[in-house]
């Protein structure tokens, strides 16, 4: 019952930054820019964060630079991969390296090998939600999590009434599609994927916050670990849809936290437990993607 | 004609270097140390002496080969991430075959060996998203990315666990047999490796100007339904490439190996990493063969040239990883130029700059119209 419950608890936990990411990242996918740059917003988004709270103190001024310099991030990939029309993917490669040589020049220059807030406690931002917190497993399940976790799975609702219930949905849905046909329907096409990729940095840069300062405290290089990857592979699977993407992210989290918690039994081989999301990841593209094109009959190459 | 297009593809690999490096020098300044002498620094102690620029040609080597491996893939728009996981896998098995055969085996056959197992490891990890992408239609960018993951933990797993050497202090697999070494050559880094490495440039040279394999990779690169529809078997190209993709890697990563590092540790491959600088190198290089070999030495030369940074000045070499993230920033804008100015046909290349250039226009009235 222990071990189930706080298999639970750590689903959610690992599952939100991913979820984050995902309902970022839908709205660059269905406007049909490929937006692999999730990860290193993520990670500006998470050392920003950390590093403004630790110079200023402020928490809130700390989660508003992580989500700004996320947003900056924004900026500079649809500068270069929309306005300038560069090739999107090495746009993206390029914020991922610079994330991460910018955090570790600062952190050098810092003299330090990472960041930690010691001023309050992590455990301070658990919001516990009073009567359902002693309700045995939905109490692990819903309460005891910090605030971007709620967020997380609240944003999944919005995301999918912003994508498929208003005008604006529709119009960067219409833009993924066939680009001409915006244009010729006088849509500014440009402007609808600016929106879509800094909507995807907004929610990264929280992704961010709340992997680095909310849940830990702290930032190490390399902490996203390929998480804004696993979100686009989340959302390859579920083809751009927000629900379904979402259950792709949380089964993430579900192997994560299996590997965590079982990691007590396994002894010396629990680093292998750390295999399984890739494996699943790797499983679940392929079974999306032979389960789409069985009924495909055109002769073509992956245009599917 | 063709030395202007020439001309064009230096300059659109040369300006962003530039930027890089004026954005790198504000940074430099800012921290309050003089640009120019850490730059002074970086390129003096890597290419101008003898010695430096040997030791640059000794860390170019394994980055040519990844750059092609890239570059084989890349240019038929495959997105192939497995390059650093072939890398890796393929210097891991190197070593732990080179340090489990006898001891008494003669240099010649023992390197061969290892060479060969580094070969088939890359070869095979790049086999299953190839298969994937070719036969299943799965996107191969994500599919290599969780691989590469993935193994990076299993062959952790393997260092800490099975292949440990438990007499060493730190995570690693036991040392290769000198004999399975390449040597250094007089008091320089560089080891015969280089001729190795060298002979594979020849080959993918060869393969790549030369050859229909590299045309065909040019005609998937331009559209891979057209050349399908052509008559080209493309399912077969994906995995041929993602074959010589993986040799390439593996080639590097044994290499790599026998030539620096002789056992496998966590920090093997470095940081970013064989595959992903190879990445940068091919973007850099334009993927044309020439190119990378000319970015791989520019490139090795900046890593080395960190390294004096960091001894003879207060300046953190991560420096030197911000620049490069900025020259890929600034690739990325001129990569469009660089595909076009490329082709071979020049009237072709007129033709679609001129349809190019008309679209543009006809774009900006329309912008017009609509404001």
């Amino acid at each position: 019952m222990q071990l189930l419950s706080s298999i639970l608890y750590d689903t959610i936990y690992h599952s939100a930054p991913i979820i984050l990411c995902v309902i970022g990242g839908v709205f660059a996918f269905k406007a049909n820019v490929l937006n692999i740059a999730l990860e290193g917003m993520m990670g500006i988004g998470a050392f920003f964060s950390v590093y403004v709270t630790f110079i200023t103190g402020n928490l809130l001024l700390g989660f508003i630079a992580g989500v700004i310099v996320a947003l900056l991030f924004g900026v500079m990939f649809s500068l270069f991969g929309v306005t300038f029309k560069g090739n999107v993917i090495v746009v993206g490669l390029a914020l991922n390296l610079l994330a991460t040589a910018i955090a570790s020049f600062i952190l050098v220059q810092m003299g330090k090998s990472n960041l930690t807030l010691s001023h309050f406690s992590v455990a301070d931002l658990q919001i516990h939600i009073p009567y359902i917190e002693s309700i045995p497993l939905l109490g692990s399940l819903l309460s005891g999590h910090p605030f971007l976790t709620y967020v997380a799975f609240i944003g999944v609702w919005l995301t999918w009434m912003l994508m498929y219930r208003t005008k604006f949905g529709t119009y960067v849905r219409v833009v993924g599609e066939n680009e001409d046909a915006a244009k010729s329907l006088g849509l500014k096409t440009d402007l609808y994927k600016w929106c879509a990729v800094l909507i995807g940095a907004l929610c990264c840069g929280l992704a961010g916050v709340n992997l680095s300062t909310e849940r830990l405290g702290l930032y190490t290089n390399g902490m996203t670990a390929a998480r804004g990857f696993i979100a686009i592979a989340a959302i390859y699977c579920g083809r751009g849809d927000p629900f379904i993407s979402s259950i792709y992210a949380v089964l993430f989290g579900l192997a994560r936290s299996l590997a965590i918690n079982l990691a007590v039994f396994a002894g010396p081989a629990a680093g292998l437990f750390d295999v399984i999301p890739y494996i699943v990841m790797v499983v679940a593209l392929f079974v999306a993607s032979v389960s789409q094109r069985r009924h495909v009959k055109v002769r073509g190459f992956a245009n599917g | 004609m063709e030395s202007n297009n020439l001309k064009k593809a230096v300059l659109n690999s040369a300006l962003p270097v530039l930027f890089a490096l004026i954005i790198g020098a504000i940074i430099i300044a800012y921290i309050g140390e003089d640009p120019l002498a850490t730059y002074a620094l970086l390129f003096e102690k890597s290419l101008l002496t003898p010695k430096g620029f040997m030791n640059t040609l000794h860390y170019a080597m394994p980055l040519v080969l990844t750059g092609l491996a890239i570059a084989v893939t890349f240019k038929a728009n495959i997105y192939n991430m497995a390059v650093e996981g072939s890398c890796v896998l393929g210097g891991f098995f190197a070593g732990i075959v080179g340090a489990s055969l006898s001891a008494r085996m003669d240099a010649l056959s023992m390197q061969a060996i290892c060479l060969f197992t580094g070969i088939l490891f890359g070869v095979l990890f790049a086999l299953l998203p190839a298969v994937l992408k070719a036969v299943f239609h799965v996107d191969e960018m994500v599919v290599t990315l969780m691989l590469n993951y993935a193994l990076q933990k299993i062959l952790e797993y393997l260092a800490t666990g099975v292949f440990r050497d438990t007499a060493s202090g730190y995570v690693c697999t036991p040392t290769i047999h000198a004999n399975a070494m390449f040597n250094r050559m007089g008091n320089f880094r560089i080891t015969p490796f280089v001729f190795i490495a060298l002979a594979a440039f020849i080959i993918i040279y060869l393969v790549m100007k030369h050859s229909k394999l590299g045309y065909e990779i040019t005609a998937m690169g331009k559209s891979a339904t057209f050349s399908e529809a052509m008559g080209m078997r493309t399912t077969r190209k994906i995995i041929i490439l993602m074959i010589i993709s993986g040799a390439l890697s593996g080639l590097a990563g044994a290499g790599w190996m026998m030539s620096e590092k002789f056992k496998y540790t966590l920090d093997f491959s470095g940081n970013p990493g064989l595959g992903w600088d190879g990445m940068l190198v091919s973007l850099l290089g334009g993927h044309s063969p020439m190119g990378i070999l000319v970015a791989a030495i520019l490139y090795a030369a900046l890593k080395t040239g960190a390294d004096s940074i960091n001894i003879y000045s207060a300046v953190p070499k991560e420096i030197v990883s911000v620049i490069q993230g900025l020259i890929i920033l600034f690739l990325a804008i001129k990569f469009v130029d660089e595909r076009f100015g490329v082709s071979g046909k020049i009237s072709e290349a007129i033709y679609t700059y001129k349809a190019r250039h008309k679209q543009t226009t006809s774009d900006q009235t329309s912008i017009q119209e609509e404001a």
